[in-house]
């Protein structure tokens, strides 16, 4: 058996090694944060370390998002050697017995021999639709390893909004044929991303239908920013658009991960772990949790600061949170 | 002249008469060009009267024997062809002008046909008297069979144009077979049987009516040329009853849709391949009793009689029949068609207000579905949108959890499962073919000598032009007949239309599953489960593919589906996985369990691969391998060796032991292998 420290990973990937330590990033028992700690605080102190951009793909079941991921991830592969990519692809979970069929996999075809790739498929668990409970947590892992992490989720709705406080940039797949512009309006996701790709674009004429109700449809969920929603189309079977959008997304990766702005990536980085704090305290200890939090600890960014770390201040805030009910 | 007797069958001048027997085949082909020639010869011999040839993987699926894909399967569940020249040894001292030859090829259907003509012309032999059919039902491969290469699209472009190109050269030949076989291998009811098969059909003239390349004339000679190719199971009286159903649904479907004016074009013709999913590896010797009673489904009624007929062998659940397996089944053919009675008489049926109740029933039950199908837009859409493939899905879990529940009988497994050994399987073979394993070198030799021999600049112009023609949209037959005739090679024919086409990866159709996996023992293992999920801080994972080129998918899809339902994480990988895609699969997401499934009897060399490579990658310690599939119990021993830590074949019907033995080898690996 190969022992791996964690920054040998950033000279070397291995596939076994990034999963045993992703495995432990998703192991949500109480036992498992030290290790976390440890682990990050090592590849922080790394000098080669990665500055991974997070790009969020979203959208109806069958607008053909995983093939989509596949092609994209081919094509930023080629295009830039040193790139390296990872996907997160989260499924929903069965409510009866807690298993999950997590089949992504099988429609993002990138060469299993590509050592530069990276497929993790998730259960959503009892999350609705959007993240796992362990998904931010993964995340926490593969940005220091990775340049560019998918993540992909399934389903559109409120629980969506998660992806959004992830994901640097989102990218809401649909198809030209499924009226899903109409039920994205409903259903308020016209708010989150930040492109919109109509794939499936193949049948010309609707494809065109389809984009016209689409402006139409962010002007009128936008009606500030609709304008700058770009809009792609594109098509998994004869090619087309895959070059344009692959190279968007190349050049949002580079803008944003290369550390030409470390101020502002580092503040996006708070944020995200701020919100994702929140989120777990509710989970975990529920709404009156949350309420020590914001009256007693200051709130999220502030005991997160305090307690010098993720990992960190969810020991600490068990410790405090029962402390305190002690004393009621 | 003598007095009319209702009961008699008489010809046009109202002499006694009796019919000729449809056309006796075998589905046969294995090991190498040269060995498959014997066989044909031998079974020719002993009185079978027309050829039904079957390929094997690589060529089914468009790759040349040398491609690592293919390798471990050249030769196992068919014939290898690679090239023209594999051509002419295998029909070597069969005359093609007096043959009738059925090839059970899809994806590379064109091309088979190519070279068939091809031989022809370099034989001297005159390409418009051929006679057979190519398979070329695509549908069903994105159904069930999984040897589909191509998009839906360019799929039925493909069968369109065979159909454009036999209707005058080859008059006598069907270009396409309708077949909802494996429909019903795949689980389909008799009313979806009868549905899916019409509405393929119905896709296909509709594909020939928009293209408008037919006047209505041809158009109706080319719907005389769809024949179809169904399967009959044990319930032969409803057998009986779906094969008089497809032919009033067929008639009138034909007249009202088409307009088609000569009721000779809008006759049913159809071949059988009596049904082998029924037939058991438990007491195998009972299959004989199976298939004896499945070929009077379709062998009683006159008016709904096959045109051709296959049967399997009783021992198709444990290996590839050896040739004297074949020959017992052909000699029950022989033996209905020339010592009894069957052929001398009318239809048994007619009037009959039983039958014609059960036929009203059936075809009404197909004719809503059929609309279903309509409504959506047609076949393909139903393909595309995963639709059937759910439905089917469906009906086979529905039918595996009656089993289960005793609701079905299957002698010698679920009753009466106690009984003397078969003296058939205790000889020194154990009943079962092998495969010779030094044959697949003449298989490579012969290609790397066409390679090597032909003229490099007409091969590569012939392909040239073939992409020209995928291309432009012109007619691809000629072109393939040149790439034949050149010696281009399978899987050079097959590469030039992926680039152009791209390949398909269909709907898997998994979510679609219901299970009878209820009660105490479910709860008790999704509880051990839970127990599992909160002491270790995840759940326990399977990652669950098909190495290899075998596409019959249900198996693993159910196993995939059970495992989620008692509380597996399951990274479901779909099928043709090379086995570094299944280890790499297994190794990103950090599963407990591989599951590999295998019905083409490469299991030995895909676990010697499998295990090489998670040695390789230092994960042989944390990743179980388990197999299912078609696997004889002689090769348990020597999979255990590799590091098989368990096998699972059609025995193992009871999906609850085979989830509870998967997951007590996750629980203690060391214990469970005991």
């Amino acid at each position: 058996m190969r022992s791996q420290s964690p920054t040998d990973l950033l000279t070397r990937l291995d596939r076994l090694g990034v999963s045993m330590l992703v495995s432990e990033f998703e192991d949500q028992r109480p036992a498992a944060r030290e290790r976390r700690a440890q682990v990050l605080s090592e590849l922080l102190a790394a000098e080669h370390r990665k500055r991974g951009v997070f790009i969020g793909i979203t959208g109806t079941p069958g607008a053909g998002k995983s093939t989509l991921l596949g092609e994209l991830a081919r094509r930023l592969l080629a295009s830039d050697p040193e790139l390296r990519v990872a996907v997160l692809a989260v499924d929903p979970s069965s409510h009866i017995s807690g298993g999950a069929l997590l089949g992504d996999r099988t429609r993002v075809r990138v060469d299993s021999r590509e050592g530069r790739f990276y497929f993790r498929s998730q259960a959503s668990q009892t999350q609705l639709g959007g993240l796992s409970p362990a998904s931010f947590d993964v995340c926490r892992l593969l940005m220091h390893l990775y340049d560019c992490i998918f993540v992909e989720t399934v389903g559109v709705g409120q629980s969506e909004v998660d992806i959004r406080f992830l994901a640097d940039r989102v990218y809401l797949v649909m198809t030209p044929l499924g009226g899903d512009e109409v039920q994205f309006l409903k259903a308020g996701v016209m708010e989150i991303p930040d492109t919109v790709i109509l794939n499936k674009s193949d049948a010309k004429q609707a494809a065109r239908k389809a984009y016209h109700s689409l402006k139409a449809s962010l002007q009128l969920a936008r009606p500030f920013d609709g304008d700058r929603v770009e809009i792609f189309r594109t098509s998994c079977t004869s090619g087309e658009g895959l070059d344009d959008l692959a190279a968007h997304v190349h050049q949002r990766v580079v803008a944003l991960g290369s550390g030409s702005d470390l101020a502002s990536a580092a503040q996006r980085n708070h944020d995200r772990e701020a919100y994702f704090y929140r989120r777990w305290v509710e989970r975990e200890w529920g709404r009156q949790g949350k309420r020590y939090l914001e009256d007693s600890l200051g709130g999220a960014e502030q005991f997160l600061e305090e307690s010098k770390g993720y990992d960190q201040a969810q020991t600490a805030f068990g410790e405090r949170f029962i402390a305190a009910l002690a004393r009621c | 002249m003598a007095e009319k007797k209702l009961h008699q069958l008489t010809d046009q001048d109202g002499e006694a008469t009796r019919d000729r027997p449809w056309i006796f085949r075998t589905y046969a082909g294995h090991t190498s060009a040269r060995a498959s020639n014997e066989l044909y010869r031998s079974n020719l011999e002993k009185g079978q009267t027309g050829l039904s040839i079957a390929f094997d993987l690589p060529t089914q699926c468009g790759y040349d024997s040398d491609d690592p894909i293919a390798l471990p399967e050249v030769g196992k569940v068919g014939v290898p062809i690679n090239s023209l020249d594999d051509f002419h040894l295998l029909f070597e001292g069969i005359p093609l002008e007096q043959m009738n030859t059925s090839m059970t090829i899809n994806g590379t259907s064109m091309w088979l046909l190519a070279l068939y003509v091809a031989l022809a012309r370099e034989r001297g032999e005159d390409e418009a008297k051929l006679m057979g059919t190519t398979q070329n039902d695509i549908i069903k491969e994105y159904l069930a069979r999984g040897t589909y290469i191509f998009p839906p699209e360019q799929s039925l472009r493909i069968i369109s144009e065979m159909y454009e190109y036999c209707l005058e050269r080859i008059p006598n030949w069907n270009a396409s077979n309708v077949c909802s076989y494996h429909l019903q291998e795949a689980g389909a009811t008799p009313a979806q049987e009868l549905a899916f098969a019409l509405s393929t059909a119905i896709g296909i003239l509709d594909s020939l009516k928009q293209r408008g390349h037919f006047s209505h004339e041809q158009f109706e000679r080319a719907t005389g040329r769809i024949s179809f190719f169904v399967n009959s199971g044990i319930r032969f009286i409803e057998e009986m009853c779906k094969m008089r159903a497809f032919g009033e649904l067929w008639d009138e479907i034909t007249e009202q849709r088409y307009g088609v004016k000569n009721p000779k074009f809008r006759r049913f013709r159809y071949g059988v391949q009596v049904n082998s999913l029924g037939l058991t590896e438990n007491q195998p010797e009972n299959n004989a009793w199976r298939i004896l009673l499945e070929t009077l489904g379709v062998t009683l009624s006159r008016n709904a009689r096959c045109r051709a007929l296959q049967l399997p062998a009783w021992n198709e659940a444990l290996s590839l029949p050896r040739p004297w397996d074949q020959q017992w089944s052909l000699r029950l053919q022989q033996i209905l068609a020339y010592e009894t009675d069957l052929l001398e008489y009318p239809d048994l049926f007619d009037g009959s207000p039983v039958v014609q109740s059960k036929v009203e029933d059936l075809k009404a039950l197909a004719r809503a579905e059929i609309e279903k199908i309509d409504g959506m837009g047609g076949v393909r859409s139903a393909i595309e949108s995963g639709y059937m493939k759910t439905s089917l899905v469906r009906s086979m879990a529905e039918r595996v959890s009656r089993i289960a529940k005793n609701e079905i009988t299957v002698v010698g497994v679920n009753k009466w499962q106690e009984g003397i050994e078969s003296p058939l399987v205790s000889g020194d073979d154990g009943g079962l073919f092998k495969i010779d394993g030094e044959s697949v070198k003449e298989t490579l030799e012969a290609l790397k000598a066409v390679r090597g021999k032909r003229d490099a600049e007409r091969a590569k112009a012939a392909l040239l032009s073939l992409k020209a023609a995928a291309k432009s949209g012109a007619n691809m037959m000629e072109a393939s007949v040149e790439c034949a005739l050149a010696r281009v090679t399978t899987g050079e024919w097959a590469g030039a239309l992926r680039e152009v086409f791209g390949e398909y990866r269909p709907v898997t159709g998994i979510e679609g599953q219901r299970l009878g996996l209820e009660g105490e023992r479910v709860e008790a293992l999704r509880k051990r489960i839970q127990r599992f999920t909160d002491e270790r801080g995840r759940r326990p994972r399977i990652v669950v593919g098909k190495p290899g080129l075998d596409g019959h998918s249900n198996g693993a899809e159910m196993i995939a589906v059970s495992a989620r339902h008692v509380g597996f994480d399951v990274v479901y990988s779909g099928i043709r996985l090379r086995p570094d895609e299944i280890v790499t699969s297994a190794i990103e997401e950090s599963a407990d369990v591989i599951g590999a499934s295998v019905l083409s009897g490469s299991h030995v060399e895909l676990a010697e691969q499998l295990m090489k490579l998670l040695d390789e990658a230092g994960a042989r310690e944390r990743i179980q391998v388990i197999f299912g599939g078609i696997i004889p119990q002689g090769d348990f021993e020597r999979l255990a060796q590799i590091g098989i830590r368990a096998v699972f074949t059609p025995k193992d019907y009871e999906l609850i032991d085979i989830m509870e033995r998967i997951f007590s080898l996750i629980e203690s690996p060391a214990a469970a292998a005991e």
